[in-house]
Parts: structure tokens; C-alpha cells; sequence
């Protein structure tokens, strides 16, 4: 077979590769397409996500004094800011639901109120080198993140009307949470700290149930598998940990106390983190 | 203890069933909306996946029979056709898997492949009103419909850097099976077919094992039991049928057989069926 000869033998045109024929679909592509070497695209930013319904929906009380301790962190660290939905996002859901309308729609429909809430978080930025991220302007962020700037965007993974079933009433699996920390896994990021509104993650739900004790530390696998019925972070963020190459763990923080951020930034553990190591 | 709740600032929020339901774990709903009932959005519409590798890199010689019969078959019913990669997506896979990029980029750089196959099958299909969409022209899909146009897609699902890394290896588990799966699901589509080079589903892959056997029917289920080494979907497709409330059944057809499109579209048995069985 001579190098670059055209690969007719099977009538069908192919360009040599390794995965030249291959219908990737096999059992063996995952083991022939590994690496322990996959490149960190920005090793030096981090991922804040900022809650919707446990920051944003708390209005200018709890966001002004954590966009001050943000602009402070700034001096020192590089990061993007992803924004979730809350309120809106729930009654969306539900008018949608009552309508009967299927999974991918609901998750098309719900991204316009992550866009609302960055919008809005980009007002109160702009004065300070804060940007409107969107995934066209990903080839930029080099130059906006050493130029000192401060990119918002939406958090919501753009699955849109592609979201996978969920079953019937079925709320969509990929949310804030997921969109975030996907985006910090594929661009190799520092680390991603999800800013809520509880110390991190406890037994149970705290505004519920007084008896809920903090957990300060635990493996991914280890929350998993004790399938609490409710949970601070979406599962499937937690599912996709398992199999990430570079952010392998999480801190999640309570971002009504804006002290908490830098020591985070720091690397201090000062809420859960949560780790696929552990 | 909370330290928060009992100081925090107050949340503005909106009175309705789901306000303060955790919505981070899977929940069950059907009681809240028991008389909910799933909307079918464009029932009438039959989701073609045309193949990169298996059909339209072959190209004249099987595209332009394909041809042929999509400008009988849209005569009589609507098509919404999503395109596959092929060889030049693995080409560029290969390039990326050996500069150590990341799935969500090679989900990204796959997108665009399977963007030029449906550019050239749409210049290919224009005499019989095809046009190229994107995922947002979604919402004006009736109106092409209604004008007798044949929408052209890329097959590959928009999730691009947002792709999950697989539990092995590097290549997006969701390519363009999985993208027209869930375009045809989410549409609740009358069918989903994909057009490939092989009669459907072999106990191995035909084209390595000379003694592969044909499955002309089989669920889901038991396909995913079978755990089999080569597989004639994405197997991502199978786990999401599992879930699916509208297209609980797929056929994958040989597209290199005049007429086989035809048969499958007039609910013919023509290939493999894949389909939920009933738990």
C-alpha cells in the first residue's frame, strides 16, 4: 500500500489516518484513543459559577458584595464567571411541562434565563473589563483573560432541543451546574468553585432539615453511591467528574460570604470539595 | 446547622409547583402534572441520517441513486435529513487525538465535517427544494415543510466543548447517529432511519468478519446485553431510546440498494429494527 494512495478498495474514498475505515463505534476505540497526556488549554483560569436561585434571585444584598470580593480576586486570578437560571428557570420548566412539551424543549427554552441573569451580571461588570462570553469568543479568551477582563456567560451547556430524554416529564439532567464545569474540563481550567448559598454539602437538605450535618470532604463515587434523594450540585456534574482528565475535584462555597472566595481561589478548603480521587 | 438560610437575603421567587422542588437528582413529576400529555411537535416528519463514511464519500456512485429515489419519496412525505461525518472527520480526529486535545474539541472540529456533508448533499437535493438549516432554525422547520422544502442538517448534536468525556479514549460518544436520534425524538418524528452501507445490525462488523450474522429485528435491551464488539449505531443512541417518550423505534438501512429507503419510509421491514421493548 503505498502512502498516499487514493483507499478505493472498498469503493469508498477514505484519507489515511489511524482511525482510517474505523466505524468508531466499536469496543476497542475507547482504549485506542486514550491518553495520559491531554493538553490543558488554559491551565491558568478558573471557573466561578454563580448560583441562580441561591445568589442571583437574592438581588443586590447578596450580589454586590460578592462582585466586590470578585473584583478584588482579580488582582491576582484569572477566571470566568458562568451564571445559572433559579426562579425563572423553575417556572419555565413548569409551564412547559404542564404543556406536555418534550425534554429538549424545556432545555431550549430555559437558556434565555441564564442569558437574563449574565446579562444582567455583565451591567454591574462592564465598568470593570467585564465581557459577554459566548462560544464564538472562546478563541479569544487568551487575550481577554491576560488582558485583565472579566468573562460572563450563561452556564447552560448549549444542548438545546438535543438534550437527551429524560423520560416522560422529563426536567432536563444537563443544567448550570454540568455547562460549567464542562467548560472548565475542557479547557483544562486551575479549578471551578460553585458559589451557593450553604456552607457546601450536608446529609440533607439544611433549610429543611435541621438535623442536616456538613460534609466537608467526600468522593465523588462515595456521594454517588449514596444516592441522597437531594443533592447541592446536579448529578449529571457529578457523573461526568468520573471520567474527567483534568478537574478532578470541586469546591463548592458559600457565596453569601464573600470572604470565602479568595481563600478558595487560594486553594483553602473552605466549603466541600468534592473529589474523583478520593 | 444552615448558617445561612435564617440571615440570608431574601429570594425573590415565582409561586409554582417545581419553585422549590431539588431538581439536581432525577425526580418523578407525573403527580404534580397528572394530566399532562406529551406533545408530538411535527409528527408527520420522517428523520433521514445519511452516512458520511458509508454513503457520501462514496460518492456518485451511491449518492446520486439516493437522489433519485429522496426526489420520488418527497412526493409524498417529509423529510428532515441530518449528515453524517465520514472519513475526513476521522482524519481530523486522528490529528487531534495525536496533538492530545480533548474531547469537547474534537466534538467541536467533528461538527464541522458533518457541516460540509449536508452543504454538498443540500447543492446535491436543491432541485427538489432542499435547504441547509441550523440547529437555530429549528422553529422555523414548519414553514420549510409547508413550503415543500427538505431541510439539510448537520447530523452532529450541538454540544460541541460541552461534550462529555467518555469513561475511555477521546472520541465524542455523540456524533451524528446520536444527533438525528434526538432531533427525531425530540420532534417526535414518524420515523428515524439511517441510511448506512450494510444491511443494518451484523453480529460483528461485517466488513472484518466474513462470518458476521445479519439481526434483521432486535430491542434495545437486548442489544445492549449482548454487549457486541461492533456496533451499527452510536451505542449512546441505544441508552437515550431507553429514555425516550416519542421514537421508540429506529431502522438502519443499506443505502447502496436502490429502493430500500422507499420500502423502509412506507413502513416496510427493510433492514435492522431497533426498538424498546416493553419492560
Amino acid at each position: 500500500m503505498t502512502e498516499n494512495a487514493p483507499f478505493d478498495d472498498d469503493q469508498r474514498r477514505h484519507v489515511q489516518s489511524e482511525l482510517m475505515r474505523e466505524s468508531l463505534v466499536g469496543q476497542h476505540i475507547g482504549a485506542k484513543t486514550g491518553t495520559s497526556q491531554e493538553i490543558c488549554i488554559l491551565p491558568d483560569m478558573n471557573v466561578l459559577s454563580i448560583g441562580g436561585m441561591s445568589i442571583l434571585d437574592r438581588g443586590r444584598e447578596a450580589l454586590i458584595p460578592l462582585l466586590e470580593a470578585i473584583l478584588e480576586c482579580r488582582q491576582k486570578h484569572k477566571f470566568v464567571i458562568g451564571v445559572g437560571g433559579g426562579a425563572r428557570l423553575r417556572h419555565t420548566f413548569h409551564i412547559c411541562l404542564d404543556l406536555g412539551l418534550p425534554t429538549g424543549a424545556l432545555a431550549m427554552v430555559a437558556g434565555a434565563v441564564d442569558e437574563q441573569n449574565s446579562r444582567m451580571l455583565w451591567s454591574l461588570l462592564a465598568s470593570s473589563k467585564g465581557m459577554s462570553l459566548n462560544k464564538e469568543n472562546f478563541l479569544e479568551l487568551p487575550l481577554w483573560l491576560d488582558e485583565g477582563m472579566i468573562p460572563v456567560m450563561s452556564s447552560m451547556p448549549p444542548y438545546h432541543f438535543w438534550e437527551p430524554p429524560a423520560g416522560r416529564q422529563g426536567i432536563p439532567m444537563n443544567g448550570n451546574d454540568l455547562g460549567a464545569y464542562l467548560f472548565a474540563e475542557v479547557l483544562g481550567a486551575r479549578s471551578i468553585i460553585f458559589l451557593k448559598d450553604e456552607r457546601g454539602l450536608y446529609t440533607a437538605d439544611p433549610k429543611k432539615d435541621a438535623s442536616a450535618e456538613w460534609i466537608p470532604r467526600i468522593g465523588v463515587r462515595e456521594l454517588l453511591d449514596r444516592r441522597m434523594p437531594e443533592l447541592i450540585i446536579e448529578q449529571a456534574c457529578l457523573e461526568a467528574m468520573i471520567n474527567a482528565r483534568h478537574v478532578r475535584r470541586i469546591q463548592i462555597i458559600n457565596g453569601l460570604q464573600p470572604e470565602l472566595l479568595g481563600k478558595a481561589l487560594d486553594g483553602e478548603h473552605v466549603g466541600t470539595i468534592i473529589d474523583a480521587d478520593l | 446547622m444552615s448558617q445561612s438560610s435564617a440571615s440570608s437575603p431574601a429570594r425573590k421567587s415565582i409561586l409554582n409547583p417545581l419553585a422549590d422542588i431539588n431538581l439536581n437528582t432525577p425526580q418523578t413529576l407525573e403527580s404534580i402534572y397528572p394530566d399532562a400529555k406529551p406533545l408530538r411537535i411535527l409528527p408527520d416528519v420522517n428523520v433521514i441520517k445519511i452516512g458520511g463514511q458509508s454513503v457520501i464519500d462514496r460518492g456518485r456512485e451511491a449518492v446520486w441513486p439516493l437522489r433519485d429515489e429522496i426526489g420520488e419519496i418527497v412526493q409524498k412525505h417529509r423529510l428532515l435529513i441530518g449528515s453524517g461525518g465520514g472519513t475526513r472527520a476521522r482524519h481530523a480526529y486522528s490529528l487531534a487525538l495525536d496533538l492530545n486535545l480533548p474531547t469537547g474539541v474534537l466534538a467541536t472540529i467533528g461538527q464541522s465535517t458533518a457541516v460540509q456533508n449536508a452543504r454538498i448533499l443540500q447543492l446535491v437535493l436543491a432541485e427538489f427544494g432542499a435547504i441547509f438549516i441550523i440547529p437555530e432554525d429549528f422553529q422555523s422547520l414548519p414553514l420549510y415543510f409547508r413550503m415543500g422544502c427538505i431541510p439539510i442538517m448537520a447530523g452532529m448534536p450541538p454540544y460541541e466543548y460541552w461534550e462529555k468525556p467518555p469513561r475511555e479514549g477521546r472520541i465524542p460518544p455523540n456524533r451524528t447517529d446520536s444527533g438525528v436520534y434526538l432531533t427525531g425524538e425530540c420532534l417526535a418524528a414518524r420515523k428515524v432511519i439511517f441510511v448506512k452501507d450494510e444491511e443494518g445490525l451484523y453480529s460483528d462488523d461485517p466488513k472484518k468478519n466474513p462470518r458476521a450474522e445479519f439481526i434483521p429485528r432486535i430491542s434495545v435491551q437486548e442489544l445492549l446485553a449482548r454487549s457486541l464488539k461492533d456496533m451499527v449505531v452510536e451505542p449512546v443512541v441505544l441508552e437515550n431510546m431507553l429514555k425516550a417518550v416519542n421514537v421508540r423505534e429506529i431502522q438502519v438501512i443499506n443505502g447502496l440498494v436502490r429502493g430500500n429507503l422507499t420500502r423502509a419510509i412506507e413502513g416496510e421491514p427493510v433492514g435492522t429494527t431497533i426498538y424498546v421493548a416493553d419492560e
